[in-house]
């Protein structure tokens, strides 16, 4: 693991890099042009960026494990959900709510947890997820349970909202690429730096002055602010909202997402949300064979690139130099 | 390396792929969507409904079709999940010119695609409950008989073949489940029934004496329980360690569920039954006709399996046929104002009056409570 | 009243023990540093030399006082110890591997937020291992051992430390580089730095340490004047008590 973030920094100017990112831009731009169901499933996988950046900051970065932030996500995605559908408010205001209860939601059960380590930590944010998801279903008058919440206006500010599905898919590549780009800013900052080296080592941390314990909090709050968003923008996208949306599933396809894409790696989750989009519908002709082909791709590259597909140009470099 | 080409090869192959999604080449024939969770917490029922709905296809084919052309499905697996279900529904929609549907029961799965659904004008007629928006509803078509009649059969029952008078409500938190709950509170005392306890219940409890001990305690002498799966007998068997004087009585379920339960309970064991699970037990009737039209095949093809949510989808493709024979097109809009007209319709689950104020067409109780007795089922008159 | 003649004591510690569940890892200790001076500490393996370091850190839990210039150090706030100018190298170096060698620095001044006052210091840092400055770039995980442990303490030195504690950091070196790291630590001694070093090689540190105190089963054993030990026996006599 010695080097995970200059996977970022060697990369660039790397062809590898460029057939990668040449790829996804091939691929946004033949679904954008040609329409049909896969826009949905990039818009997806676009949410998906958002949701994963998040996880990054907390898991990546900081080295910490959450198999709760669907809590946070469901948090946003309701809060969104009741607000305009219930009561009519604007989206924007709505989100805000929903990101606000995020984070005071994360500084609450943060501050506690936090101070558990390895499997206790796991353990705990399971359960937070857990949790949500029976409020989810249990608080009728609010969610409407197992029904859910329809009839969700589309994102919008004001007279002006997105209602074409091009127009959503704009939308969210921008807010996919504001995730990224805030996610790098991060990493280059003093916090960033400080999440990694709690992740380094808490006590040579420590030792140096950062206040480990705190970082950890921040970088929980700051990841479960990018899941509310992302469960804001499902809602509005879709429409709809239940507590199966926020579900385990949504934990293990985060994960698969972070693990494939490349953890810790700045552009990893993005990659990995899109491949992980992707590669279902690329086998869906296989019909029952689909899940078996989709699992054995997944092992081929985490065979091929243990450290995820942001590690590509780093392989392809090595691979160079050995030829060379 | 290599491995880095075996990679990028696997990217382009996906790439390519994805490229060639098909669109809609057999102009002739009338394609059916179905979004089912063929796999998740749903499997059992849509695996059935499915089963279903391709019976009745292959029948309708068998007679020529609809207005000459040949009926298709398209199923895609949701998995059970409301994601799932959205990018399953735009596939079908954009990639195979899917034309109606006919989905299963993933309720989330169909309210989270129904605005796409209506703004491609595409009828749907489902195996869950109808979704909640009105501009919603006016697309949508349910084969399911209200959430009351589960009920009402039971409290019918309780009233007129017991001395109960006290009445307890275990359910699990699905929406069905709660339509049921909110009916029978609703209805009770119209039987001169007190419920004197509701209790809910997670789908994977491993125990319910607690919840059915309270009820009894004050003073239920009737279980009305609602939901599907294992907690049934997990019911029966708290009540018989609890010894408690008491009856149980079951919504809706595959009856193979229920033998083991009736081994636990006895006599004090009743479940809801559609015509179609009961069908030797029914008397003649157009309705046991048509039970018997989707039973031969359907036994030919699956022996005993249970015909409960197969039967429903038989009657969605054939309401299905029937409203595009009827307005001699499958554009969307046509179809869809066919089906609300689809009055007096006799299906396997009972007679459906589509109207334009009503797309659950069951509207007389077709219902029966029926108890197993020595192995054989047995309708309770 | 101040007396240029007595020493004043940078480091007063009083009865500070530590324990891991059951086991007593620190029985209570007393021990001095007194302004620019070099203590060694020695032990052999498990004595409680990377304990004491931690104590005094307050990286674990820990009974009694340790005093900075008179003042109470908190306990259990290491960021508060460094704050007040007390740095540890730890054992193992605890260098950030994925980081570069640059961000590894930045990580040393964390307290610090002045950007001139940070380049003044990166560049008498790198003046004093130059061989850092040709490997900012890299990977911290990428350099060898030596060029980590001079990292280590470079990193250390970026807080501008009042008092530097060194866990073994001659763990696992080549003789040379060891020689040169302990010829390092000894020219910042010499520039008035106070230092806590904690070595099991004691013949290295003996030429350059003050005094040293003698760690054995967590307690100490012996304080020794290193002009007095004039053989290696003399001090094997020592840890056989
Ligand atoms: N985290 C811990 N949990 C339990 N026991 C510990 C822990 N850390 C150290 N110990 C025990 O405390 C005692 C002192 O350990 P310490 O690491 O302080 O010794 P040391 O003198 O630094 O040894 P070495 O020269 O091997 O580094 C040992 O018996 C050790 O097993
Ligand atoms: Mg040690």
């Amino acid at each position: 693991m010695n080097s995970f973030n200059t996977i970022w920094a060697n990369g660039r100017g790397n062809l590898a890099t460029w057939l990668l990112w040449g790829l996804a831009a091939v691929f946004v731009v033949y679904t954008f042009a040609s329409g049909g169901y896969l826009i949905a499933v990039l818009q997806f996988a676009l949410i998906y960026t958002v949701l994963v950046t998040g996880l990054n900051i907390f898991m990546g970065f900081t080295g910490q494990v959450s198999f709760g932030h669907n809590a946070f996500a469901a948090i946003g995605g309701y809060s969104s959900a009741v607000l305009t559908a219930t009561y009519g408010w604007e989206p924007l205001p709505a989100g805000l709510v929903g990101l606000a209860g995020a984070l005071l939601c994360a500084l609450v059960i943060g501050y506690p947890v936090l101070r558990l380590r390895g499997h206790y930590l796991a353990m705990a944010t399971l359960a937070i997820g857990l949790i949500v998801y029976e409020v989810a279903v249990q608080w009728q008058s609010v969610t409407q349970g197992y029904m859910g919440i329809s009839g969700i206006a589309p994102i919008g500010i004001g007279r002006f909202t997105i209602t074409s599905d091009r127009g959503l898919l704009v939308f969210l590549m921008i807010a996919a690429a504001l995730a990224l780009l805030s996610a790098a800013g991060i990493r280059r900052s003093r916090l960033g730096r400080a999440f990694v080296a709690a992740a380094g080592s808490e006590d040579a941390a420590r030792a140096l002055g950062i206040d480990v314990a705190r970082y950890k909090l921040i970088a929980f709050m700051i990841s479960a602010a990018y899941a509310a968003i992302a469960g804001s923008l499902f809602a509005h996208a879709v429409g709809f909202v239940s507590p199966e949306v926020f579900g385990l599933p949504m934990v293990v396809m985060s994960f698969t997402m972070l693990y494939v894409g490349g953890i810790g790696t700045i552009a990893g989750p993005a990659l990995g949300a899109i491949i992980i989009s992707v590669l279902p519908e690329s086998f869906r002709t296989f019909k029952d064979y689909q899940d078996l082909a989709y699992g054995a791709a997944l092992i081929v590259i985490l065979i091929y690139a243990p450290r995820g597909l942001a590690s590509l140009p780093e392989l392809w470099a090595r691979w160079r130099r050995r030829s060379a | 390396m290599a491995q880095f080409r075996f990679t990028s090869g696997l990217l382009l192959a996906g790439a390519v792929a994805l490229s060639g999604t098909s669109g809609a080449r057999a102009q002739d024939a009338y394609k059916i969507g179905m979004s089912a969770g063929l796999t998740g917490y749903a499997a059992t029922v849509d695996r059935a409904w499915r089963d279903g709905v391709e019976v009745a296809i292959a029948a309708v084919n068998a007679a020529g079709g609809v207005d000459g052309r040949k009926l298709e499905l398209v199923v895609e697996d949701n998995r059970s999940e409301p994601q799932e279900a959205v990018t399953a529904y735009r596939k079908m929609l954009s990639s195979d010119k899917v034309q109606v549907f006919a989905s299963g029961c993933v309720s989330a799965g169909n309210f989270a695609a129904a605005p796409l659904v209506v703004r491609a004008e595409t009828p749907m007629v489902l195996c869950s409950i109808l979704p909640q928006q009105p501009d919603h509803v006016k697309w949508a078509f349910t084969t399911i008989p209200q959430p009351r009649f589960e009920v009402e059969t039971r409290l019918e029952y309780i009233q007129k073949k017991t001395q109960i008078k006290k009445i307890g409500v275990l359910h699990d938190p699905s929406p069905y489940a709660n339509a049921q709950k909110a009916a029978a509170e609703k209805e009770a005392k119209d039987y001169g029934l007190e419920i004197v306890g509701v209790e809910q219940y997670k789908t994977d409890d491993a125990d319910l004496s607690v919840q059915i001990q309270k009820m009894y305690a004050a003073g239920a002498r009737a279980l009305i329980k609602i939901g599907l799966g294992g907690t049934t007998l997990t019911a029966a068997k708290n009540i018989k360690q609890l010894d408690l004087d008491m009856i149980m009585l079951t919504s809706l379920e595959d009856i193979a569920v229920f033998r083991p339960v009736a081994e636990v309970l006895g006599d004090k064991f009743f479940f809801v039954a559609s015509p179609s699970q009961v069908y030797d037990e029914i008397e003649s009737s157009p309705l046991k006709t048509e039970i018997g039209k989707f039973l031969t095949p359907w036994r030919a093809k699956y022996k005993d399996r249970d015909p409960n949510w197969a039967g429903r989808g038989w009657d969605a493709v054939m309401l299905i046929a029937a409203a595009a024979g009827k307005a001699k097109s499958v554009e969307g809009p046509k179809v869809r104002d066919a089906l609300e007209s689809m009055d007096n319709f006799q299906g396997t689950t009972g007679i459906y009056h589509m109207s334009a104020t009503n797309h659950q067409g069951i509207t007389e109780n077709p219902l029966l409570l029926a108890t197993i007795t020595g192995g054989q089922v047995k309708v309770v008159k | 009243m101040k007396s240029i003649a007595t020493p004043t004591r940078i480091l007063e510690i009083e009865g500070l023990s530590a324990r891991y569940g059951h086991v007593e890892a620190l029985r209570p200790v007393d021990l001095h540093v007194d302004e620019g001076e070099l203590v060694a500490v020695l032990g052999p393996n498990g004595a409680g030399k990377s304990t004491l370091m931690n104590a005094i850190m307050g990286l674990v839990p820990t009974q009694g006082q340790v005093k900075f210039r008179g003042r109470a150090v908190p306990r259990r706030a290491p960021a508060a110890a460094a704050g007040l100018g007390i740095v540890l190298v730890p054992e193992g170096r605890g260098i950030f591997a994925p980081m570069t060698v640059a961000e590894n620095l930045e990580l040393g001044a964390y307290l610090l937020n002045d950007k001139h006052e940070y380049a003044r210091r990166t560049a008498r840092v790198l003046a004093m291992f130059p061989r850092l400055k040709e490997r900012l770039a890299q990977t911290a995980g990428s350099l060898s051992g030596g060029e980590q442990q001079m990292l280590a303490v470079g990193r250390a030195l970026m807080s501008e430390p009042k008092i530097l504690l060194l866990d073994e950091p001659s763990l696992g070196l080549a003789p040379r580089i060891i020689d040169e790291i302990l010829q390092k630590l000894g020219e910042l001694n010499r520039q008035g730095l106070s230092i806590i070093l904690v070595e099991q090689k004691a013949p290295l540190v003996l030429k350059l340490a003050n005094r040293a105190y003698l760690l054995s089963v967590g307690s100490i054993a012996a304080e020794i004047d290193p002009r007095t030990i004039k053989s290696h026996d003399e001090l094997v006599q020592y840890y056989l008590g």
